[in-house]
């Protein structure tokens, strides 16, 4: 299939990497610029090669070229939309030629030729022509072909200007993907070294808890390593849209937690919230006496208004652990649409570290922005109620519907201890929150506090004036 | 291949590893020196200058993705892959990759997972790789030193050199790792009490490949911070690390 291309090409050469005590040239990479572009067209000229600027030939040993690597395609399946997933592939394919170098993609190439190619004869039209052949076996929806190498310093330049076009188009779309568009989610278990039952599920609207890693990056990293700690999660059957309930997701999420959780909402931090792993980037958890949920990231050294650092509340809920009324979560997941929507999304925020809030002040709605209290405004809850009511934060609306003033509610010091004995445990109640700590305001110079308190009530309302 | 060259810090792994570097580009094999100890001083006994280090990578790839730098269609091995290769110090004899400054807080077990796969990638294209680890027993216990084919244990006279070097040897034992062989080096040894530290070498249990004496043109380096590589070729240093490379190969 590759009698005319002078190297060897096969899968076997992928990863080769040709030292610069080897190489002959280098095109594009952190010393020059260039790029690769995939393009659906109507009509493509099929075979068609052409090489725009120095051939291989043409240069000296050791220099350094600019590079764009033009591929269009024609086909009555192709679409647009897959422009992206099939250009992906020319870093291997590239790869599967012997002494041809490609790393990363994009405008972020960086290719090298080794003095052994060029040697044999090897020149960019056999770059060319291996590339036709590759995507046409790897993509039988090709139904035509060309391919044009530019190492023309105006013309590559050109070229990577238009090409920056197609990749912010691209990733406006990629932006879009949503849970929904998709069939496969990723789990991720990476971490059950020291969180033996947390199974992070990366979905396109929720990243990972570290933050580290995305869906694309689930997916690439699958495939490099199928028996590696990312697996594929196929989306099954949908249970709770808006919370984030997935048949499939469940089974796995038991499976690979030793079946210590059988149900996990993607999107809420109530009734069965993500498990947390110790290295979440942030943790959302619910403030019982509003009514709303506070975030505290990894960087904040302060108090929160809970009255414990994040330090202490990453304590409470890390280790694998599901813990009703928080959950750990990326920075990322704060820029999602569907960040904890069965909750409210911002809605329900009512506390934020200053300086999250001020990174996601894109994301955080308009009308919301100056209604979310940070440590600046409200270290404690006193305060913090005080701002939401002078904001008018969306919150007040829940709380009104609220039944009864805690304030007012019959405390009497010392024979207290009675009523705490009481037995609830008789009641078919649902759990409402958890929290490792929550002060309650009350009126009389007492304070309670409620120590690993879990609160169940009999009926929640929520009221919507 | 890959050798490895452990020991208590301050017994003389970077000087052996930059002579066994020195001695390996002789071959005219592709070689990668990875300096994997964070208080690197490799660069500088082999005299190259190193921009930025696998930890700078690691930590800007954490900003990047923590203030949503990363454009959402590129993945992140690919970036990874790429600026590890950028940092790889390129000379015409070896490359040089340092690994830099450890992990600051927060989670690193993806960016970890994804350097390891893309080290151990990058490895594969070397016929030599030759790794100056981090000094004690850290590297053996984290197993970040599997694949090693020849692991040299570096010890002075001290008795804390010697004790290190025990511990590596047994530990090398309980976590079942396979190293094809594992070495002792003695370095700094005066020759008057050669027999007496060899006598307490063997107590270790490791088999003795070579033994370096001291020397004042190396020290003169050390405190001028002279490249060690520029020591001349008729340095009895310099033979003795060339005599124990010959072993290793099998010569």
């Amino acid at each position: 299939m590759f009698e005319d291309i002078p190297v060897d090409v096969s899968p076997m050469y992928e990863g080769e990497r040709i030292r610069s005590a080897n190489m002959f040239v280098e095109l594009a990479g952190p010393k020059s610029w260039g790029a690769e572009l995939v393009q659906v067209e109507e009509t493509v000229e099929d075979g068609k090669v052409e090489v725009i600027g120095p051939e291989l030939q043409d240069m000296g040993e050791g220099d350094i070229h600019p590079l764009g690597i033009k591929i269009e395609i024609q086909g009555e399946a192709l679409e647009k939309e897959l422009e992206g997933v099939i250009e992906r592939r020319t870093h291997e394919l590239c790869n599967y030629i012997k002494g041809f170098m490609h790393l990363n993609q994009r405008d972020q190439i960086w290719c090298r030729v080794s003095k052994e190619a060029l040697e044999a004869g090897f020149k960019l039209e056999d770059l060319a022509k291996a590339l036709l052949i590759l995507f046409k076996e790897e993509y039988p929806i090709i139904e035509s072909i060309a391919i044009t190498i530019m190492t023309d310093e105006d013309e590559v330049q050109r070229f990577v200007e238009k090409a920056r076009l197609q990749y912010e188009q691209r990733d406006a779309r990629a932006r879009e993907l949503s849970d929904e568009d998709v069939d496969v989610f990723y789990g991720c278990v990476m971490c059950q070294s020291f969180a033996p039952t947390h199974v992070c599920v990366v979905t396109p609207d929720r990243t990972a808890l570290c933050g580290a890693i995305n869906w694309f990056d689930c997916r690439a990293a699958a495939k490099m390593d199928p028996d590696g700690p990312i697996f594929e999660i196929e989306k099954g059957e949908v249970l709770d849209e808006v919370k984030g309930e997935y048949s499939t997701v469940n089974e796995v999420v038991s499976q690979r937690s030793q079946g210590t959780f059988d149900t996990v909402y993607l999107h809420s931090v109530f009734g069965h919230p993500h498990t947390s792993c110790g290295c979440f980037e942030a943790v959302a958890f619910y403030i019982p006496e509003l009514d709303g949920i506070g975030i505290v990231d990894r960087d904040f050294r302060g108090e929160t208004p809970l009255g414990i650092p994040f330090s202490a509340m990453a304590g409470q809920c890390s280790g694998g652990k599901q813990v009703e009324g928080f959950t750990g979560l990326s920075l990322e997941y704060m820029r999602s649409p569907k960040f904890l929507q069965a909750d409210g999304g911002y809605e329900r925020i009512i506390w934020l570290p200053k300086e999250i809030k001020e990174s996601l002040s894109e994301y955080i709605p308009g009308d919301l922005k100056d209604k979310i209290p940070t440590e600046e405004e409200s270290a404690n809850i006193k305060d913090m109620r005080a701002f939401l009511e002078e904001k008018g934060h969306p919150i007040l609306d829940r709380l009104e519907g609220t039944p009864g003033e805690v304030e007012e509610a019959p405390v009497q010091e010392e024979e207290s201890v009675e009523y705490a004995e009481m037995d609830m445990e008789a009641m078919p109640v649902a759990p409402v929150a958890y929290a490792p700590e929550f002060t309650m305001p009350a009126s009389g110079g007492v304070k309670i506090i409620f120590k690993n308190a879990k609160i169940y009530a009999e009926k929640v309302i929520i009221k919507k004036n | 291949m890959i050798i490895a060259i452990s020991g208590k810090g301050g017994v003389g792994k970077t000087l052996i590893s930059s002579l066994l570097i020195k001695e390996l580009s002789e071959t005219g094999k592709d070689i990668l020196a990875i300096d994997a100890d964070p208080d690197s001083n490799l660069p500088e006994a082999l005299g190259v200058d190193v921009d930025r280090t696998v930890g700078d990578i690691r930590e800007e790839l954490k900003n990047d993705t923590a203030q949503g730098k990363i454009p959402t269609g590129m993945n992140k091995w690919d970036i990874l892959d790429y600026k590890i290769m950028e940092s790889i110090v390129e000379t015409p004899e070896y490359d040089l990759l340092v690994m830099g400054r450890p992990e600051g807080s927060g989670c690193y077990c993806a960016v970890n997972n994804m350097l390891r796969r893309i080290i151990e990638n990058l490895s594969e294209n070397y016929d030599f790789i030759i790794i100056d680890t981090e000094a004690g027993l850290e590297h053996l216990s984290r197993r970040t030193t599997q694949n090693v084919d020849v692991m040299l244990v570096v010890t002075d006279n001290s008795r804390r050199g010697m004790l290190t070097a025990h511990r590596i040897g047994d530990l090398a034992g309980e976590l079942e790792i396979k190293f094809q062989d594992l070495y002792l080096v003695l370095n700094r040894v005066r020759p008057e009490v050669e027999e007496e530290i060899v006598k307490k070498a063997q107590e270790t249990g490791l088999e003795i490949l070579g033994i370096v004496h001291e020397d004042d043109k190396v020290t003169e380096y050390d405190l001028e911070g002279k490249p060690l590589v520029e020591l001349p070729d008729d340095s009895k240093t310099l033979m003795a690390v060339s005599g124990i490379l010959s072993r290793i190969l099998r010569e």
